[in-house]
């Protein structure tokens, strides 16, 4: 009974004081809000009111200062006991009101002075400084009016109402207005400023362009107050009004912007700053034309830095299509973790800018009118990080260092642990309010990883994407998603892209993976959801099937429902693939062809189990046909012998044998124009051809995405030498071929297509693939090719080719696809797109051999013939030696190597055996008259050969005694086969000498140094001011493994020695 | 159907085939010359006005070989690397397979040097209606009668028929075959090669004495012509115990097998447009699943390879079982010359190709004839003249066979040649 009764004590006392306290609030309300009352008089009142809202009136008092004066209630005295709060108007300081307690009282949360009392004197300096404000505000509107009322009368100038104004207003920013004028005037060239205080003097421009190496000589700014008036005077006989008035306006403009621009140049604002600071300006809704062009420039340009990337091409290209507005839209969209600095990845900026120049050039092109991209959210890169701190799980970090074979060992693992670990509760909420937004719509939540989709490194499908049918409670969809993300985290340390980041020296970046959460685009159909049509688009068309299509002609990869059949190869269905710039010319002649090479399945949404489903189109026509959205425009129905469009709607789709064509899609709608011009447009405006995704609602079309389509840069097409001898002919080809050639092949990889066929079981079949993978890690990189039959990679049904994912033949110079044609159809080639890209990006070569065409040669009997490596490389393996043959070719050839030389125009190829050394066919390296290596043509090798030569060579010309030098190494990129036609060539050099052959050394390798410029300048196009990266090294370096001496006998990317020519071997 | 695929030899090869039967038959020079040859050839230019507003100009041939017997009939070939010897070829093969089952016409081919896969469907159109113009004074149903073949459709056919009734000013649907039923097509065309077989197979047990009904057999390949074969055999009371398909996938063939005899309806709701057998669901149907030439091993009396050359050779001629009695040839060139003497040899009744797969072509003259009189027959008239005539042409040659003591396959050769070279002679061209 007591305790209850001392509760209800509590809780009465604890409302009395709320009481109270609103009534304190309540009365000063009423005072502030009193007409015609005096300020003076309504202070007073206040600080009446003040005390009998404290827990202890009795000995209570108030004071209030501002503007000079002092107000306080009749009892006030200085006490030890005292809380103060500042007013403020417009966020500076103007005064203050305090509260004392004149006798010492128990002690409560701050002092005496209860946690609400704190609150209220808060609100109250608050409100009073409304008050002020507000005041302030009115007089000036006062000014303001009579000043516009001059202003229509014609008194006087326009721009010296507003400096009229600002002096009355804001007599500060009028003083920083001035200085702005006085520096503008000095610009112009104005004389006489000399005698206005606060002018800088002009600086001695000699000096601050001088080249000299010494510190300019410090200027002192003095920061003496402006006469405004004497400024604007001169500034009257030297600008036309209209100048003053229009800089005026952008000055007053940019101070205003002041903070937005200061967040975004400060590196530590972080990303929700810059949000808010974007909501403040949003808050003044300024019109983008009233800011001066080189500060919209400077905003667009630090927006696009935080947001998206640092890549300069990117942002010079997106600042002329986004404006301001366009942020606060990305900033609505956005979850980040706390005080973050991360960006929305490579997948994000591409859809955003390809959007926006869709948005900004349809008045230009109408077929781009009416494109679309869903509705998308994004999470910063960092939030990944952020969740693995969240959840200790720091450990991963290390991995991408782990052999391969650790990586993909523990990857399962990895993905648990993700799968199983919380989310940050800023991340947490901000997936919640996705999904309130979103509401049950099916989503799709992709990587956006910062290394991903950027031009050079395609990450293509490294990273997932999960489709989610986001059905359920409130409770189910946020854990589906909550997983999805995780997943998608996690993929991240996942072996294929770790191995992909590791051949492109990109493992030490620290990769950090954006998200995007995008609703799928689609309809439903029964228990279904799913897009009329979807698929990839490409601007160069690499696959083309006819000689009257043209590159630039584009390819489109087109399915039923969902994309992922289109991106993805699939080992038994065919997308339809269309030309947008040739849309008459179709892939396939016949009613037969028509038949089998249709897509035959679609992927899409089951509502109802919640699953990403793949059903047969014929069933899912049988269940649907009369409702899916376009279906019309879609299919042929097949009759006899016969395919032809349905005719009308007289005709049940559910009931008739129809095939997926898009015949009514590319004959009717003007659905292959818009994609040429969409193609068109985002290549000529994102200066290089581009790959994107896009899908269709079956009233919409939908950008997806877009990147940059990776391509190898202009290789040549070779010579093909006439009249070879058969015997000197490993293979010719006829068909999609490409251009270029691969000089010096020392190994091939054969997988015999008929014993591979034969493999009985399904564990050989795989073993095959792994065989290859180990292989691949074992035979000198790029200097091996693989031949089999069918499609590399096979993942569904790997008879028809070896089971192989990228890293397990991502050191092949050559990738050739036998396919030995059946009957009249030859089997469909691997023109998956992932794999692909990946190909070209690393440079691997791609042929597809068709024996048992008439011009086509496979000198089958070489590799039978051949000795098999296999067993001695991979005694493990030795069981699958009659399938899998490692042929020597110098061994087999009397020292040949194979050289394998492909012209696209023609469509031709050729693998030859050939002398090695340079290539006859092309022009090589020689000795020009100046003494200077001269390289006339493209060079026939790989950058990094052509390094390594040109090392060996300087290695074989250096005379060890006259330098001090005992031995030389050559690393880095040239020595691991990733040099670019911009790298250097590192060289180690182990130098013993003395001081004056150190000079001579630095001058012989400086000359070399500048020759290599110039002779990969004539082979690249590329400038540079020398070549040679030399480092040297002490016995003592060597000794204590300091410096680059590390690399010397690493474990991993180790320097390799080049063979030093001597006094006696030099020549 | 013609020959797919020759070698470029395959005129010279028609030739010694041809000179082979005029040494049987005893030719005189003069008929020897005039049939070993063709007697018309055209070949011409097709001016195309291509999409982008340029000029290409096609070749484009057509063959009469012979029409002593009635007017020529024969496909129109699109290929790239068409030649005028294959099409030669290619007509001399129609006047035999036409004089085998005894129907009123000659032989022809052509084609155009094209690649469809180059061309839209507007060139294509354009394409054939130059051919037509070129050809026009020379074709028609009662001179000559063109046909889908390699990479033709009936579309291509339509565009022909639509621009020769243009110039001519008239109807004239028996101009071409293999057209859309509902414009001029005819019903019976998807059963007409199947059931054809099955009435030379009916023939020949009549002619051993054997009831169809104690029959069983094994049939390679589950395209169009198995499918009717099996329905009307099972029709006849015997029993198709194994069936060969070809799995896409795999890129290989399996027999399924079920010994008390495979169910047509069942395998049909498990089988692709391609004829594939859906491997997992046979197997699930009860069906053993077996490699794909163990079709030929089953113990059976008859055997029916319906869909791929080559596929008895000296290789596994000898695994064929010794209860085995008829082969009858559903696909072109089905058997090799090496196996095909063993099974001479052996003394298992032969029903050449020629002969054993020309209901296809009787269908299409029927088709001609239904489209000349502009009245159409339904399908069970079609089919029951379809016995009639496959039936006579069967006695026919086993006649000739027994009285001459000649192997099926020459026999079947004999007759034909025979019968236009006499048509030749009767109207006094030789």
């Amino acid at each position: 009974m007591t305790d209850s009764g001392q509760e209800l004590d509590k809780i009465l006392e604890g409302l009395l004081e709320r009481s109270k306290e609103l009534s304190c609030l309540y009365q000063v309300g009423e005072i502030l809000r009193a007409g015609d009352v005096p300020w003076a008089k309504k202070l007073e009142r206040i600080l009446e009111v003040i005390p009998p809202g404290w827990q202890h009136p009795e000995v209570c008092e108030a004071r209030l200062e501002f503007g000079g004066q002092a107000f306080q209630t009749a009892g006030f005295v200085d006490a030890p006991w005292v809380m103060e709060e500042a007013i403020l108007i417009r966020g500076e300081e103007v005064g203050s009101l305090q509260v004392v307690y004149t006798e010492e009282r128990m002690s409560a949360d701050e002092g005496p002075f209860l946690l609400e009392e704190r609150k209220l004197l808060g609100t109250i300096a608050q409100q009073v400084g409304f008050h002020l404000t507000h005041e302030e505000l009115s007089n000036a509107y006062e000014t303001w009016k009579s000043a516009v009322q001059s202003f229509e009368t014609g008194e006087g100038k326009k721009w010296q109402v507003i400096v009229d104004f600002l002096r009355r207003a804001d007599p500060q920013l009028l003083q920083r207005i001035s200085r702005r004028m006085l520096n503008h005037l000095r610009w112009k060239g104005v004389e006489g400023l000399d005698s206005i205080p606060g002018f800088q003097r002009s600086l001695d421009h000699g000096t601050a362009s001088s080249d000299q190496n010494q510190p300019l000589a410090r200027q002192v700014f003095m920061d003496l107050p402006v006469p405004t008036d004497l400024v604007f005077r001169t500034a009257s006989e030297h600008c036309a009004d209209e100048e003053i008035l229009f800089h005026i306006h952008s000055w007053i403009n940019r101070e205003k912007l002041s903070f937005l621009i200061n967040t975004l140049e400060w590196q530590e604002s972080s990303l929700g700053d810059i949000t808010s600071a974007l909501g403040r300006f949003q808050a003044l809704q300024m019109a983008e034309k009233e800011l001066p062009h080189s500060l919209l420039n400077v905003l667009k340009t630090a927006l696009l830095r935080r947001f998206f990337t640092d890549q300069i091409d990117y942002v010079n290209i997106a600042k002329r299509y986004v404006s301001l507005d366009d942020f606060h839209e990305v900033a609505a969209h956005l979850i980040h973790p706390p005080n973050s600095h991360g960006k929305l990845g490579g997948k994000s900026a591409g859809i955003f800018l390809a959007r926006k120049i869709v948005e900004r050039m349809q008045g230009e092109h109408e077929a781009l009118r009416g494109i679309r991209v869903p509705r998308t959210w994004y999470m910063a890169s960092d939030g990944v990080l952020a969740f693995v701190r969240h959840n200790g799980l720091e450990d991963v970090y290390d991995r991408k260092y782990l052999e391969l074979e650790q990586v993909r060992h523990q990857y399962p693992y990895v993905i648990q642990a993700f799968k199983t670990s919380a989310f940050p509760p800023e991340l947490l909420n901000g997936l919640s309010l996705v999904l309130e937004k979103l509401g049950d719509r099916p989503l799709i939540v992709r990587s956006s990883s910062l290394l991903e989709d950027r031009t050079g490194s395609a990450f293509s499908g490294k990273y997932k994407s999960l489709f989610l049918a986001n059905q359920g409670t409130k409770e189910e969809r946020l854990a589906a998603l909550l997983d999805a993300v995780a997943e998608v985290y996690a993929s991240i340390f996942g072996p294929d892209p770790i191995e992909y980041r590791a051949e492109r020296n990109l493992l030490d970046v620290h990769e950090e993976m954006g998200i995007m959460i995008q609703e799928v685009v689609g309809t439903r159909v029964g228990q279904y959801f799913l897009p009329a049509f979807s698929g990839v688009a490409f601007s160069n068309n690499e696959f083309r099937w006819s000689p009257r299509i043209k590159r630039e002609d584009g390819l489109v990869r087109l399915v039923l429902g969902l994309g992922t059949r289109a991106v993805d190869r699939v080992s038994d269905d065919y997308p339809v693939l269309l030309a947008p710039g040739q849309p008459r010319l179709r892939v396939n002649a016949t009613p037969e062809e028509v038949l089998r090479y249709s897509p035959k399945k679609v992927d899409l949404i089951n509502l109802e189990t919640r699953s990403f489903e793949t059903v047969l189109v014929s069933d899912l026509l049988k269940e649907h046909g009369n409702e899916l959205p376009l279906i019309r425009r879609m299919v042929s129905l097949v009759e006899h012998d016969e395919i032809r469009r349905p005719s009308g709607l007289l005709e049940d789709l559910s009931r008739k044998d129809a095939v997926v064509t898009f015949e009514g899609l590319v004959q009717d709608t003007p659905f292959l124009a818009q994609m040429a011009t969409l193609l068109k447009v985002l290549r000529e405006t994102m200066g290089m051809p581009v790959d994107i995704e896009f899908a269709s609602d079956g009233s919409h079309l939908y950008l997806l995405q877009c990147r940059p389509q990776s391509y190898t840069e202009g290789s040549a097409p070779a010579t093909i030498p006439r009249d070879l001898p058969r015997n000197r002919v490993l293979f010719t080809a006829h068909r999609y071929v490409s251009n270029g050639q691969i000089p010096e092949i020392t190994h091939v990889v054969w997988v015999d297509p008929e014993e591979y066929g034969n493999l009985p079981e399904l564990s050989d079949l795989k073993g095959v693939g792994k065989a290859v993978g180990r292989l691949n890690k074992l035979l000198p990189k790029r200097r091996f090719i693989l031949m089999g039959p069918g499609r590399w990679g096979s993942r569904g049904d790997i008879r028809l080719g070896v089971s192989v994912t990228y890293s397990d033949i991502n050191n092949t110079a050559l990738l050739v696809e036998i396919a030995h044609r059946t009957g009249k159809y030859v089997p469909d080639l691997s023109f998956g797109t992932h794999f692909f890209q990946d190909l070209v990006e690393a440079r691997i070569r791609y042929l597809p051999l068709f024996p048992g065409e008439p011009e086509t040669f496979l000198n089958e009997p070489f590799f039978h013939k051949a000795e098999n490596l296999l067993p001695e490389l991979l005694p493990e393996f030795s069981h699958l030696a009659h399938v899998v043959k490692v042929v020597e070719i110098p061994r087999e050839a009397e020292g040949r190597i194979l050289r394998v030389l492909m012209n696209a125009e023609m469509d031709e190829a050729v693998g030859l055996l050939a002398d090695p050394g340079p290539h006859p066919e092309l022009p090589g390296p020689s000795a020009g008259p100046s003494g200077r290596i001269v390289a006339p043509e493209p060079p026939p090798e790989e950058h990094w050969q052509w390094r390594i030569r040109m090392a060996e060579k300087l290695a074989s010309r250096m005379d060890p005694e006259r330098f001090g030098v005992r031995e030389i190494w050559v690393f880095g990129s040239s020595q691991n086969g990733t040099a670019g036609p911009g790298s250097d060539i590192d060289l180690l050099l182990h130098f013993v000498g003395t001081e004056d052959q150190k000079t001579s050394l630095l001058a012989w390798l400086d000359g070399w140094s500048l020759s290599l410029a110039e002779t990969n300048y004539l082979r690249t196009g590329i400038p540079s001011d020398g070549l040679l990266d030399t480092r040297l090294l002490s016995d003592q370096d060597l000794e204590n493994r300091t410096g680059y001496s590390v690399k010397i006998g690493a474990a991993t990317d180790p320097a390799r020695r080049l063979r030093m020519g001597g006094a006696e071997g030099g020549d | 159907m013609a020959k797919r695929n020759r070698a470029y030899n395959s005129y010279e090869m028609a030739q010694a085939q041809f000179d082979h039967v005029a040494e049987i038959l005893e030719l005189d020079q003069g008929t020897r010359e005039f049939l070993r040859e063709p007697m018309r050839e055209y070949s011409f230019l097709i001016p195309v006005r291509m999409d982008d507003g340029t000029s290409r100009v096609f070749r484009g041939f057509r063959v009469q070989h012979n029409d002593a017997r009635g007017p020529s009939k024969g496909g129109i070939r699109f290929h790239p690397h068409e030649t005028m010897d294959t099409v030669r070829a290619l007509a001399t093969w129609m006047t035999w397979k036409c004089a085998v089952v005894d129907i009123p016409l000659g032989g022809g081919k052509g084609g155009v040097i094209c690649d469809p896969h180059h061309l839209s469907a507007r060139e294509q159109e354009q394409i054939c209606r130059g051919w037509v113009r070129q050809i026009a004074r020379n074709v028609g149903p009662l001179q000559d009668v063109p046909a889908p073949d390699v990479m033709t459709t009936p579309q291509h056919m339509l565009w022909m028929l639509d621009e020769l009734e243009a110039i001519r000013g008239e109807k004239l649907p028996g101009f071409i075959t293999g057209k859309p039923v509902g414009m001029g097509g005819s019903l019976g065309r998807k059963e007409a090669t199947g059931y054809g077989v099955v009435f030379t197979i009916r023939e020949a047990l009549k002619a051993l004495g054997i009831r169809p009904e104690d029959t069983i057999a094994s049939v390679q390949g589950f395209g169009n012509v198995s499918q009717y074969t099996i329905e009307l055999y099972h029709k006849l009371g015997g029993k198709v115990i194994c069936v060969s398909s070809w799995n896409q996938k795999e890129q290989k063939s399996y027999a399924f097998k079920k010994a008390g005899g495979v169910n047509l309806e069942e395998l049909w709701a498990i089988t692709d447009r391609f004829g594939e057998i859906d491997k997992g669901k046979a197997a699930a149907a009860g069906y053993e699943v077996l490699p794909g030439d163990k079709w030929l091993e089953q113990e059976v009396d008859i055997l029916m390879p319906g869909a791929l050359e080559n596929q008895i050779n000296a290789d596994n001629v000898d695994r064929i079982s010794s209860r085995v009695k008829i082969v009858a040839e559903g696909a072109n060139g089905p058997t090799s010359p090496e196996a095909d003497a063993v099974l001479h040899k052996r003394g298992i009744f032969m029903i050449p190709d020629f002969l054993c797969n020309a209901g296809g072509v009787t269908c299409s003259y029927f088709e001609q004839v239904q489209s000349n009189m502009n009245y159409f027959w339904d399908r069970d008239e079609v089919l029951n003249k379809l016995d009639g005539k496959m039936t006579a042409a069967f006695h026919a040659v086993h006649e000739v066979a027994m009285s001459r003591k000649l192997y099926m396959r020459d026999a079947a050769y004999v007759i034909a040649v025979d019968r236009v070279a006499r048509a030749c002679k009767d109207r006094g061209w030789v």
